[in-house]
C-alpha cells in the first residue's frame, strides 16, 4: 500500500532532518484504508470511505527531543515542517536522558510487513457492491420473528467494515521495519422491548485478520439474544460472592496491572506496583505472557514503536511480577535496562481444568456472572477499582436472573489473589487473550 | 476568531464555483443533500515532568469530509488532499448512498432554530494566536506551575504539566449554498501530582481548558491551578471506602454536571431517538423531573470549551432547553433528526474532524439554579454521601443506567460532612434519578475542565449543575 516513492519521501526526510541540525531521527510512515457499511433494521443506513496517511517525526537535537506530524506530505511542505520542527526542539530544555535505542534491539525480521502472516489480498479487491452485500447478509432483522418470544427487536444498527494498515518505521541509525496488516470487523447493537416498554440493548462484535474467519452471520442475531437475555432483572442485596467475569470484557481486569508495571507509571510513582518487580505478589495459578510474535493473530507486532524486537515475556509467573515495560527514555531516566515499550498481544494462562464458561459456572456453583462493565475506573497509585457491572445472578451452577444496577468494588491486588479458576474461552478478536475469570470473595454493592 | 472569506479558501485551495461542483457531484446519484467540510488544524503540546519541559510538538492535520444524505441515509467520505480530483473521487464514493430517490430533505428544516440563535456571534475572540507564539514562549507558565505546586506541599514527589492547544480553521459549503467559515481555538492545561505520606501514594489532578487563544495562560491561573491540585489531599489520605448500597447523594456544584451529561444527555441526543434506542425516545411532552428544574445544552457560553459559533453543520450555536420546569420539550439535533421528527435543527450537529460526519451531541450541559442552599440540602440527609470530584462516566442509552466515579467526597451522617470518601463509581437509573431529585441549590457552576465525550468520536463538552440532593443512588464501597 505504501509506495516505493513514499518510502523515498521518508528517506529524504530522515536525510533532511539531519542535514539540517538533527543529531538523530525516527521517522513513521502510515497510510490505512478503510471501508465501511453501517445497517439500521436492515437496510443499509451510511457508508464510509477514509484514506489516511500521516509522517511522524522523532527529533533529537542538542539533546533535546519533540514529536511531529503531518498529513500534508508534499515534499516542499514536509521540508518546511521539519525546519519548523528543529528551531521548535532547540526551543526545549535539554534531556540527557533521550537517545535512539541500541541498535542491537531493533528489529532485523520486519522487511515485508507481511512476515506475520496478518495480510488478506482479497481485501484489496473487494467491492462496493460486495461490501453492501456482506453487511445486508450479516442482518438478523428479516428473521428477528424467529427470535421475538416474549419481546420485540425495535432497533438493530450494525456495521461491518475492512481495513488495510501499512506502516514503515526507520530511524538514522539505519532501522528499516514495516508491518502490514488487514481487519474485517462486525459489529452489531440491538435494543428489545419487553411487554411492559422497557428498553433492553446489548452489542456483539467480531474480528479477523482474514474474511473468511469474520463470525458474518450470527453477530446480529447474538447481539439480539444478549439483549433479551437482560429482560426482567433483578435487584439484589449488596453481598460479598463469587465473581465470574465473561471473556468478552475480562482484559477490563487485566488492563490496570499492565499500566501499573508500564515505565513511565512506575518513574513516576503512579504505580501499586512500582517497587513490586521480583515480588511475589499473586497467587501460584497467575501466569501472565506477552506472546507478540505468534503468526496469524491479531494484535501481534514485530517490533515496538521505537522499532525495538518484541519478544516473548513473562508478565506474571507464577504469582511474581516478572517485566516492568521499559522503553530506551524511561529505562535511562530510571537507570535500569530498558524491555519493551508496552505489552503486544498478553495471554493469561488458563488454569483449574475448565474449558468453558459453563464447566467455570458449575465449578463456582454461586455467584455473580460479568458479562459487560458499565463504566467505573481505578486509582493507579493505590489499585484501588470500582466499576459498574451488569450480568447474571447464578445459583447451582446455572444463570437464574439478570441483574442490574450493581458495582463491584475493591483494590487489585486482593482482587487478583482470590483468582481461583479460569475457563480456556479467550476470545482471539481481542488484543489480549483472556479466558472467563473466577474470583472469591469480591464485594458487591447493589 | 473569524477571518475574511478569502483566507479560508486560500487555505483549502478553492473558490465557490469549485465548491458548487463537488456538490453536484455528490448529489448526481439521487442524493438529497450535501456538504464539505475543510479542516485544517495545527496542534501543539508541551509536557513538563521532573522539573523539566523536555518533551514537545506539533501536529498538523488537513481535509475534507464529504457527506451526501438521501432522506436518512449518510454516505461519507474523505480525503487529505483538497485537489480537485481528489474531492471528486470522494463525492463520487459518498454519493454511492443514494440508490433511491429521497423522502425527506434535510434542506427543508435548514431555519435557525428555537432561541433566535445570533449566525453573527464570536463566541471565542482571541487575543493571542497560538500559531503566533513561539513554543519557547509557553515554558515560563509551565514551569511557574510546577513551582507553584511544588511550593505549595511538601509531600510532593512529582509533577507533570501538560499544555496542548489547537487552532482549527473551518470551511463549510453545502448544497443549500451556505457556505461558512471560522476559526476555533482551544487550549488546555492540566496538572497532576503524586504525594507520598508515610509509605503512602495519593494523586491528585486538575485541568482547565477553553476555546480562547494564548492569553489564558496567566499567573493567576498558574495559581489557581496549583492550589486545586493541593485542596483535599489531607482528606485524600485520610478517606476511606464507605459501606456500598442506595443511599441520599448530594452533588456538589459545578463537575456533579457529569450526572446530567450521563443520566440524561446522551438520551436526549435525537439519533438515539430516532431509533428507538433511548429509554426517552416515547417521553416528549411528558414529565420526567419536579416542577422548576430546567436543563439545558448551551453553545453561547463566550470561550466554553463546548462553546460554538455555529454547529459542524453550518446551524448557529444557541441554548436548549431540553427540559423546562420539568418537562422533556427538546432532543438535540442534527439535520437528519431534525427533519426526521419535523423540527428545526439545534446546532448540535459535531464531529470530530472532517474525517467523521456529524451526530447529535452535547455542547455545555447544566442545570439552572434552583432557590434551596447548599448548606441545607446537605444538613436534609440522615445518611449518604457528598461528591465533588470525578473522572468519568458512562451510560447505557437503551436501559437508562449511568454511572459517574467519584475520586473525592465525603460521607454525610445526621447533616453533616464527615469521613472523607474516595475511589467509587456511582450507578443509577436516568429517569429514576431525575424523577428523585429532591432539591436544587442557588449555586449553579459550569466546570471548566478538559472534558471530552467519546460518542463514537471525540468532542470537547463541559457541564455544570448547582448542589443537588437526589433521593436514592447506588454506591459502590465495602461490603
Amino acid at each position: 500500500m505504501i509506495t516505493n516513492e513514499e518510502i523515498a519521501l521518508a528517506t529524504h526526510c530522515l536525510a533532511f532532518a539531519l542535514e539540517n541540525g538533527a543529531s538523530g531521527v525516527r521517522i513513521t510512515l502510515s497510510k490505512s484504508l478503510m471501508n465501511l457499511v453501517g445497517m439500521l433494521n436492515g437496510e443499509v443506513d451510511k457508508t464510509a470511505h477514509a484514506l489516511d496517511k500521516s509522517l511522524q517525526l522523532q527529533l533529537f537535537v542538542n539533546g533535546r527531543f519533540g514529536t511531529f506530524s503531518s498529513n500534508r506530505l508534499e515534499k516542499d511542505e514536509l521540508e518546511s515542517f521539519i525546519l519548523q520542527a528543529i528551531d521548535t526542539v532547540k526551543m526545549l530544555e535539554e534531556d540527557k536522558f533521550r537517545s535512539l535505542p541500541d541498535p542491537s534491539r531493533l528489529a532485523k525480521d520486519a522487511v515485508t510487513g507481511q512476515e506475520l502472516g496478518l495480510w488478506d489480498a482479497t481485501a484489496e479487491s473487494i467491492t462496493s457492491a460486495r461490501r453492501k452485500e456482506l453487511a445486508i447478509s450479516s442482518s438478523f432483522w428479516a428473521r428477528k420473528a424467529e427470535a421475538e418470544k416474549g419481546f420485540t427487536l425495535i432497533a438493530e444498527e450494525g456495521e461491518y467494515s475492512d481495513s488495510i494498515f501499512d506502516s514503515v518505521t526507520m530511524d538514522s541509525q539505519g532501522l528499516f521495519a514495516r508491518h502490514t496488516e488487514t481487519s474485517f470487523e462486525i459489529g452489531y447493537e440491538a435494543t428489545v422491548q419487553d411487554s411492559e416498554g422497557n428498553h433492553y440493548s446489548n452489542y456483539w462484535w467480531d474480528a479477523a485478520p482474514f474474511l473468511k474467519d469474520l463470525q458474518l452471520e450470527s453477530c446480529a442475531q447474538k447481539a439480539c439474544l444478549r439483549a433479551a437475555q437482560a429482560i426482567s432483572p433483578v435487584s439484589i442485596d449488596s453481598c460479598r460472592t463469587n465473581l465470574i467475569v465473561d471473556s468478552e470484557c475480562a482484559g477490563k481486569l487485566v488492563t490496570p496491572l499492565l499500566n501499573a508495571l508500564g515505565g513511565f507509571a512506575v518513574q513516576q510513582k503512579n504505580s501499586f506496583l512500582a517497587d513490586k518487580l521480583g515480588k511475589k505478589l499473586f497467587p501460584d495459578s497467575l501466569s501472565i505472557i506477552d506472546l507478540p510474535r505468534v503468526p496469524g493473530e491479531t494484535g501481534c507486532r514485530l517490533f515496538d514503536s521505537e522499532g525495538v524486537a518484541t519478544r516473548e515475556l513473562p508478565v506474571i509467573e507464577n504469582g511474581v511480577v516478572k517485566t516492568f515495560f521499559i522503553n530506551t527514555y524511561i529505562g535511562h531516566k530510571m537507570g535500569v535496562e530498558p524491555t519493551i515499550e508496552d505489552a503486544t498481544r498478553v495471554k493469561l494462562m488458563p488454569f483449574g481444568g475448565c474449558s468453558t464458561q459453563e464447566e467455570l459456572l458449575q465449578k463456582m456453583i454461586d455467584g455473580i456472572l460479568v458479562t459487560g462493565f458499565n463504566g467505573g475506573n481505578s486509582n493507579a497509585a493505590t489499585g484501588n477499582f470500582s466499576y459498574g457491572i451488569e450480568g447474571f445472578l447464578i445459583r447451582g451452577g446455572r444463570k437464574v436472573h439478570p441483574v442490574r444496577e450493581m458495582l463491584i468494588t475493591g483494590d487489585f491486588i486482593s482482587l487478583w489473589n482470590n483468582l481461583v479458576a479460569t475457563a480456556n474461552d479467550a476470545r482471539p478478536c481481542l488484543s489480549k487473550l483472556i479466558p472467563t475469570l473466577a474470583f472469591k470473595d469480591v464485594s458487591f454493592s447493589a | 476568531m473569524i477571518q475574511s472569506k478569502q483566507y479560508y479558501l486560500d487555505i483549502f485551495k478553492v473558490d465557490v464555483p469549485l465548491l458548487e461542483t463537488f456538490v453536484a457531484e455528490g448529489l448526481r446519484s439521487g442524493g438529497s443533500y450535501c456538504d464539505l467540510y475543510f479542516e485544517n488544524t495545527s496542534y501543539g503540546s508541551l509536557l513538563l515532568r521532573d522539573g523539566a519541559v523536555t518533551s514537545g510538538g506539533s501536529h498538523i492535520d488537513y481535509g475534507v469530509g464529504v457527506r451526501v444524505l438521501s432522506g436518512e441515509k449518510t454516505g461519507y467520505a474523505y480525503s487529505e488532499s483538497t485537489l480537485k480530483e481528489d474531492i471528486l473521487a470522494c463525492a463520487r464514493a459518498a454519493a454511492g448512498i443514494a440508490d433511491a430517490p429521497s423522502e425527506v430533505n434535510p434542506y427543508g428544516t435548514r431555519n435557525p432554530s428555537r432561541g433566535e440563535p445570533n449566525p453573527a456571534a464570536d463566541r471565542y475572540p482571541v487575543l493571542q494566536n497560538w500559531r503566533e507564539v513561539p513554543m519557547a514562549g509557553f515554558l515560563p507558565f509551565l514551569q511557574s506551575l510546577d513551582a507553584d505546586v511544588h511550593a505549595k506541599d511538601t509531600r510532593i514527589r512529582k509533577v507533570i504539566v501538560n499544555l496542548a492547544f489547537s487552532v482549527s480553521d473551518i470551511l463549510m459549503y453545502n448544497s443549500a449554498r451556505e457556505l461558512k467559515y471560522e476559526t476555533r481555538p482551544m487550549g488546555s492545561v492540566s496538572v497532576s501530582a503524586v504525594f507520598e505520606q508515610n509509605g503512602a501514594v495519593e494523586n491528585k489532578s486538575t485541568s482547565r481548558s477553553f476555546r480562547c487563544g494564548a492569553e489564558m495562560l496567566t499567573p493567576a491561573l498558574a495559581q489557581e491551578m496549583a492550589a486545586e491540585v493541593v485542596k483535599g489531599i489531607d482528606q485524600r489520605f485520610e478517606a476511606k471506602r464507605p459501606e456500598g448500597g442506595r443511599m441520599s447523594v448530594v452533588m456538589g456544584a459545578g463537575a456533579s454536571g457529569i450526572l446530567l451529561h450521563e443520566a440524561m444527555g446522551h438520551a436526549f441526543e435525537a439519533d438515539f431517538n430516532r431509533k428507538g434506542t433511548s429509554i426517552f425516545s416515547d417521553k416528549m411532552g411528558c414529565r420526567i423531573c419536579p416542577e422548576g428544574i430546567n436543563i439545558l445544552d448551551d453553545g453561547t457560553l463566550q470561550s466554553n470549551r463546548g462553546a460554538i459559533n455555529f454547529d459542524d453543520e453550518g446551524i448557529p450555536g444557541q441554548k436548549t432547553y431540553m427540559v423546562e420546569d420539568g418537562i422533556l420539550t427538546s432532543y438535540l439535533h442534527d439535520r437528519i433528526s431534525a427533519a426526521h421528527y419535523g423540527v428545526k435543527p439545534t446546532g448540535n450537529g459535531r464531529r470530530e474532524s472532517f474525517r467523521y460526519a456529524p451526530l447529535p451531541r452535547m455542547r455545555a450541559t447544566y442545570m439552572e439554579s434552583g432557590t434551596a442552599k447548599a448548606d441545607d440540602l446537605i444538613s436534609s440527609v440522615k445518611k449518604g454521601i457528598f461528591v465533588d470530584e470525578f473522572s468519568n462516566g458512562q451510560v447505557q442509552i437503551g436501559e437508562g443506567d449511568f454511572t459517574f466515579y467519584v475520586k473525592s467526597g465525603y460521607m454525610i451522617e445526621n447533616g453533616r460532612l464527615t469521613m472523607p470518601v474516595k475511589d467509587i463509581n456511582i450507578i443509577g437509573n436516568g429517569p429514576e434519578a431525575l424523577a428523585d431529585i429532591r432539591g436544587v441549590a442557588d449555586d449553579l457552576a459550569v466546570d471548566p475542565g478538559a472534558w471530552t465525550c467519546g460518542k463514537e468520536q471525540s468532542v470537547p463538552v463541559s457541564c455544570g449543575i448547582p448542589t443537588v440532593l437526589i433521593g436514592n443512588l447506588t454506591v459502590g464501597g465495602a461490603q
